[in-house]
């Protein structure tokens, strides 16, 4: 992705684009998955900048953490070396993001990573099942996804949300977001 | 006595402002939603006038998806390999988001205040909280457009403040005028194909006025019913018996159909995003409680239901 892609989508997050320019965003957006990365970046950077982040709440990285090492081969998962999932700490997210705004989300979690006592790990214990400790999250960890594991069940929910949206709560202006982004980030 | 007992003016005439801008404005934006770790971006545009409303929302990442809607008629248009499911409204007139109607029905169940001015999407907003007084609803934080009176971003909070779903615009022009291309669904490439002709739907709705079989023993104080229709399934033709409740914010869909050979079904509860369901069989039948309300509130509403042969 060139320089001036990545500042048009960050133009995008702003709000400043309008007219041709506007459109131009929406078609990267649409065609390039790079983009779209790029985009949640600087909306999630945006967002901690308005301090919708941070009000009331803290940043949990674990579970992206958690999700990047699910990939790692099983080594990891059966040393004897300390734990590797750790959280990101309120006082260090307050100072990493005031010092590096620019650097991505995944370069400020391995920041904390390195800067934090660490835990024993029981050795056979897959990383991925690893407890999040308790802390305030940005939203609840239940995810656009019906959780269940049938396809079905799945279906027949789908539709029952579809008819249910008609009937919106007090956020209407977005109400069938839920429908329409269901299952997208699958 | 006000409509919300437990709230300041300036709050509810905020709310009701808020709610005439939805349905009165041209805005065309983008916005995320976030629910657990997922935040999709969507694509709004929205147009008002003499002929109502119009709305296409487009999701920007991950499974291309549209969901078009106008007075009449919900198409979601899904990707290749989905169908194109267009879904009459049951009721006709105005949008779901026709709230000003449904506050008539509210009770005095919720704390309305105005909080913090704040920025979003290059606006200056009024935050305005709404928040239930006992654990069987959930609440709001609402930012909204100090100028157009707009909802630009939504917060949805469990009993505890947590934030459930959050819907966000980054970016958002109003006041435009927008052409009907702008509101057409647009296919390009290979990861959307229109289905139409193949899987087009029959759907048929139609207001069931008759008294149902089916009594709901238990609701949520301040919830009362809002609209009870049989919806016809696509696929198989069968019926589904919806009943809609609401309190005038948040509202429970109970769905209600017949049992057919090696059909599976949701048993317990099932969470997406701020939006319980709580799956049962009663007779022979699948019923299954939907809403935006605590998990525990779903499957109380679930256990109550009673099947009661007509005569």
């Amino acid at each position: 992705m060139t320089v001036n892609q990545n500042e048009l989508l960050s133009a995008l997050v702003d709000g400043e684009l309008k007219g041709n320019e506007l459109e131009q965003a929406l078609q990267l957006l649409s065609t390039s998955d790079i983009a779209k990365v790029q985009f949640q970046r600087h909306q999630f950077v945006s967002d901690v900048l308005h301090g919708y982040v941070s009000q009331n709440r803290s940043v949990d990285l674990t579970g992206r953490i958690t999700d990047a090492l699910l990939d790692e081969p099983a080594i990891l998962l059966t040393t004897k070396r300390k734990a590797l999932v750790i959280p990101f700490p309120t006082h260090l997210w307050k100072h990493a993001t005031g010092l590096a705004l620019a650097a991505s989300v995944g370069a400020m979690a391995v920041m904390g990573v390195m800067n934090q006592p660490q835990n024993q790990l029981i050795p056979v214990t897959p990383v991925a099942s690893i407890e999040s400790p308790a802390q305030p999250m940005i939203v609840a960890q239940t995810g656009n996804r019906w959780t269940v594991g049938e396809q079905e069940v799945e279906d027949r929910l789908n539709t029952y949300l579809v008819n249910h949206s008609e009937y919106a709560g007090a956020s209407s202006v977005f109400s069938y977001a839920r429908v329409v982004s269901y299952d997208a980030g699958q | 006595m006000s409509i919300i007992a437990h709230a300041d003016d300036d709050a509810i005439t905020l709310l009701e402002r808020m709610n005439v801008a939805a349905k009165q404005l041209n805005y065309e934006g983008v916005f995320s939603y976030q629910a657990g770790k997922k935040m999709q971006s969507i694509r709004i545009i929205h147009r008002a006038n003499q002929q109502g409303e119009i709305e296409r929302l487009i999701s920007l990442n991950g499974v291309a998806r549209e969901v078009i809607r106008n007075n009449e008629m919900m198409t979601c248009i899904y990707p290749e390999g989905k169908s194109v499911q267009p879904n009459h409204r049951p009721l006709g007139g105005g949008f779901p988001s026709d709230f000003l109607n449904r506050m008539s029905l509210a009770s005095p169940y919720y704390l309305l205040s105005l909080g913090q001015e704040e920025r979003i999407a290059g606006h200056h907003t009024q935050e305005l909280k709404v928040m239930p007084v006992d654990n069987y609803r959930y609440g709001y934080h609402l930012w909204v457009d100090k100028d157009s009176d707009l909802l630009l971003q939504s917060d949805l909070v469990d009993e505890q403040g947590k934030v459930l779903e959050t819907f966000a615009f980054s970016s958002i022009d109003m006041g435009r005028d927008i052409p009907d291309q702008s509101l057409q669904a647009q296919m390009q490439g290979n990861e959307m194909t229109w289905n139409r002709a193949e899987h087009i739907m029959n759907t048929k709705v139609s207001a069931n006025k008759a008294k149902s079989s089916w009594q709901i023993m238990w609701m949520p104080a301040g919830f009362t019913l809002m609209a009870q229709q049989n919806r016809l399934k696509a696929k198989n033709g069968a019926s589904i018996e919806q009943h809609v409740y609401s309190d005038g914010l948040n509202s429970i869909s109970i769905f209600i159909e017949k049992i057919r050979a090696q059909h599976r079904h949701l048993r317990g509860g099932s969470t997406m995003g701020a939006t319980n369901a709580y799956g049962t069989i009663i007779n022979s039948h699948f019923v299954t409680i939907v809403g935006e309300v605590p998990a525990d509130t779903v499957e109380k509403v679930g256990n109550s239901i009673q099947y009661v042969e007509r005569k």
